[in-house]
């Protein structure tokens, strides 16, 4: 319901269907290819929401995009299943004049259907918002541009998200009940984790309810935010995205951390940790929501100790969030200076929204698909976009500042809120750096939460430590060839994870296993990505 | 399990029977033939149709396991490849992981799920009782109507290691084992789970056959001094045989077919290894990744098993028991 839920659904997939449109052309729009259509411009748009969001009818921004674009827009609007419907709409080549939602269209998409999107490189002149924005955030147009230097999707940017989703905490009101210290070292973690299973730090009489520690599932296709990945952080290993499919660079060298030693030692740790039974037993075997109910319990008994999640409010529910604290980073032992820190990178996914829309390279009416594609770039339509219409959402105090409005529904939360009443993170958009905004309460929890992290975060330099995937389109054969590596790799790699966390026996299978994913694709899937990153460097220059 | 459902006139013409029009007899011609039967092939019109068009077009784009998929040149436009991506399956490390999960699965899905329906279809032949007979048959088949995604969240919740219902009464019993979702535990969760939701179902049609039988054959036996496991063992198995054999004949024509949905659901990173199949990783490979001509080309694979075997234990059944499918 929240960011968080909504973030995890997208990497796990979810909305949509579509019908193509033949659409006839107004004289005037000028270029018409058939002078004897009637009527107006139409746009047809397929747009993927979030579950929670209300019809597109109900926001005033689409009334402004349409009068600003001299267009009527015919929606099509899709919340669920958009993966597996995407992919034979896809093949049958059918879709709408553009496609809204982020990373609707992957590249892996792209690259595949090679000629049925539209290439707006050539079409700029007509996108001076779009324009814009490449100049003043550069890191747009890399994620936007193909290898070839064609372009055709289109990222938003949002700038107001803190740098990394997952935010550590740790019950500060059990640490208190038993007289404990925050823990700043595994070992430390450990013995917090024993007290808190092994005495009734809830207080509420019954010493075996606590969960010391939970985590978010992981999928079978890689890791994500709010998972013990970020452990590898305590090591100084620099991950992003909550890890994802493990590359990492280190030293102009682009690494997986799956056959890392340090991810090794971390699994070991969580073992034991599993051992001395203090992770939640159904861990491995959970879905999100359950992850999410269990922490928030009845509403006023906590029952999770240590945790991480998007912001307190939204892991535990409004009524235990003041009992928990936000925590830094833990140092591995004492060897590692707490210099040498690192912490989850998240930045280009929080902050940008790649391949947010995109256009058919059939659209009969491509200068109104334009004009459409650049009012979504506006200033005042992409903070509504974002947060939802001026007036009922937002207060425009002046040119450059706007205020966010508590929820009209005071039952609401500020995210529910924003979800149901917009399209928010989903849509395309470009909030200026230049503007001030009082942001919504939720966005300034998550941004306040992530100070403790903000020294470990800082250590991870973008361009050098992490794998730059955002910036970087691969092509066709490339994507291919790792996808097909992917899935022989987290087929291993993931039950591995899951086995050596609860059962143990990492010190014994770990060389076999090494070998194993390198035979499977690994050691190829990494030369691949070592070349787009060599590639990268020299183009920065 | 679906093969076990009481559909044989569904799957018949899927399998490439002829639709059950008169043959025409030998040494006529063709027209003689219309004019003599010409409402038996109306009849069966639609049936072919149907058929042809839902089975048999849609096999032009087989081909595409021989092709590299290529968008812009349409389905039959791409390079053609030949085996490449058959070889590609055969070489790739999943292979055999793939395959013995697969056969493990369908395998013992097949042989309870065989054997089950049979069993309750016996012992509810023997309750005495309308009312009874039929509170037990309609409570046994009810479970076939949940639909698989509630199944699925049944027993996440009954067996969750932290508070499943079964995890909880199994420790009561003192039977303090591993993780049921896991890796030990997941194709015994998976065949019970199967034969408890469709056992019932499936033993309609051979209750149907044992009503079949002539109530003088019970009567002669009693006579005879028959007990009841010998009016079971010399009067209803052999009742039961054709009905057995077909069933069975058809469910091998399935026997790599395992229950995408199911295992999908049932998949968690703990149970991968054993519980990633050919129709979740054509899934995976296929739809997910964009991979068209290569999932074409593990689908294509999948389905020749099965006419293998479909084909085989049709000429088995015929030369031991003259009963067969064609």
């Amino acid at each position: 319901m929240t960011r968080a839920g909504q973030h995890r659904r997208r990497a796990l997939a979810a909305l949509a269907a579509v019908t193509a449109g033949a659409l006839t052309l107004t004289a005037c729009g000028g270029g018409g290819d058939d002078g004897g259509g009637g009527g107006d411009g139409t746009v047809r748009i397929l747009v993927l929401k979030h579950a929670l969001t209300g019809p597109m009818s109900d926001m005033a921004w689409v009334d402004q995009i349409e009068e600003a674009a001299g267009v009527t827009i015919e929606w099509e609007e899709v919340s669920a299943d958009w993966d597996q419907k995407k992919s034979t709409m896809l093949a049958a080549g059918d879709i709408p004049d553009l496609v809204v939602g982020t990373n609707a269209i992957t590249n892996g998409d792209l690259a595949t259907f090679n000629g049925l999107f539209e290439d707006l490189s050539d079409d700029l002149d007509a996108l001076p918002n779009v324009t814009a924005m490449f100049e003043e955030v550069p890191a747009t147009e890399a994620m936007a541009t193909q290898p070839d230097g064609a372009i055709y999707s289109l990222p938003s940017y949002r700038r107001f998200w803190p740098e990394t989703a997952t935010r550590q905490f740790i019950n500060q009101q059990w640490l208190d009940n038993l007289g404990l210290e925050q823990p700043t070292t595994w070992d430390e973690l450990h013995d917090v984790l024993l007290a808190f299973k092994n005495e009734d730090a809830n207080g509420n009489g019954d010493p075996n309810d606590e969960i010391p520690i939970d985590w978010s599932p992981a999928g079978d296709a890689g890791f994500g935010y709010f998972q013990p990945s970020v452990l590898l952080g305590s090591l100084g290993l620099p991950i992003s995205d909550g890890g994802g499919a493990g590359y990492f660079v280190e030293d102009g060298v682009v690494k997986n951390f799956l056959v890392d030693e340090r991810y090794r030692e971390v699994v070991a740790f969580l073992h034991e940790l599993y051992a001395d039974g203090l992770v939640s037993q159904d861990v491995m075997t959970q879905d999100y929501s359950a992850y999410q109910s269990v922490a928030r319990g009845d509403g006023d008994t906590a029952r999770v100790g240590f945790t991480w999640g998007w912001a307190a409010s939204d892991r535990v529910g409004a009524q235990l969030a003041d009992q928990y604290a936000a925590l830094p980073p833990l140092r591995a032992n004492d060897s590692i200076a707490e210099s040498d820190l690192t912490w989850s990178y998240d930045s280009y996914s929080l902050n940008y929204g790649v391949n947010s829309i995109t256009m058919s390279a059939q659209s009969r009416n491509k200068e109104a698909a334009l004009a459409v594609i650049d009012a979504f770039y506006d200033q005042d339509i992409s903070i509504q976009v974002l947060w939802g219409d001026l007036d009922e959402n937002i207060t425009k105090l002046d040119d450059g500042s706007y205020e966010v409005l508590p929820p009209a529904d005071e039952t609401s939360d500020p995210s529910t809120w924003k979800w149901t009443t917009t399209l928010a993170d989903n849509g395309p958009g470009w909030i200026r750096d230049d503007i001030d905004v009082v942001l919504p309460t939720d966005l300034a929890e998550a941004v306040e939460q992530s100070v403790p992290l903000e020294p470990a975060i800082a250590n991870v330099d973008p361009t050098a430590d992490i794998f730059p995937g955002a910036l970087i389109t691969m092509s066709q054969e490339d994507l291919s060839t790792i996808s097909l590596n992917d899935t022989g790799i987290f087929g291993i790699a993931m039950q591995r994870w899951a086995t050596w966390i609860t059962e143990g026996g990492i010190e014994n299978d770990w060389d076999a296993y090494v070998a194993e994913l390198e035979g499977v694709g690994l050691t190829q899937n990494v030369e691949i990505h070592q070349r787009y990153y060599d590639e990268f460097v020299a183009s920065q220059g | 399990m679906t093969a076990l459902s009481p559909a044989p006139a569904r799957s018949r013409p899927r399998t490439g029977a002829p639709v059950p029009a008169a043959r025409p007899p030998r040494g006529h011609g063709l027209r003689r033939h219309v004019r003599r039967y010409w409402q038996l092939w109306a009849m069966a019109a639609p049936a072919i149709a149907f058929v042809a068009l839902f089975a048999y077009v849609p096999m032009y784009g087989l081909q595409l396991a021989f092709r590299e998929f290529d968008f812009a040149a349409g389905l039959s436009g791409g390079d053609w490849v030949g085996l490449t991506y058959f070889r590609q399956f055969f070489d790739s490390p999943q292979f055999w992981t793939l395959i013995r999960n697969t056969v493990v699965i369908s395998v013992s899905t097949l042989v309870a799920g065989f054997l089950a329906p049979i069993a309750l279809a016996l012992v509810v032949n023997q309750v005495v009782g309308r009312r009874r007979k039929k509170f037990l048959q309609t409570a046994t088949y009810l479970p076939h109507f949940i639909s698989i995604v509630v199944i699925v969240g049944m027993l996440q919740v009954f067996l969750s290691p932290s508070s499943g219902l079964i995890t909880r009464v199994a420790e009561m019993l003192g039977a303090s084992g591993g993780n049921m979702l896991g890796a030990s535990g997941f194709v015994p969760v998976y065949v019970l789970s199967e034969v408890w939701q469709h056992c019932g179902w499936n033993s309609i049609i051979y209750l149907a056959a044992l009503a079949s039988v002539d109530p003088q054959l019970y009567e002669a036996a009693r006579i005879d001094g028959a007990g009841r496991f010998t009016i079971i063992r010399h009067i209803d198995l052999p009742a039961l045989v054709p009905t057995m054999i077909v069933l069975l004949i058809l469910n091998m024509g399935n026997v790599l077919n395992t229950g995408f949905e199911k295992i999908f659901l049932m998949q968690n990173p703990l149970n991968l290894g054993v519980s990633e199949v050919i129709a979740t990783y054509v899934y995976k490979i296929g739809i997910l990744s964009n991979q068209f001509s290569y999932g074409t080309a593990i689908g294509l694979f999948n389905t020749l098993i099965n006419f293998t075997f479909l084909v085989v234990t049709n000429q088995i059944a015929k030369r031991v028991s003259s009963t067969s499918l064609w």
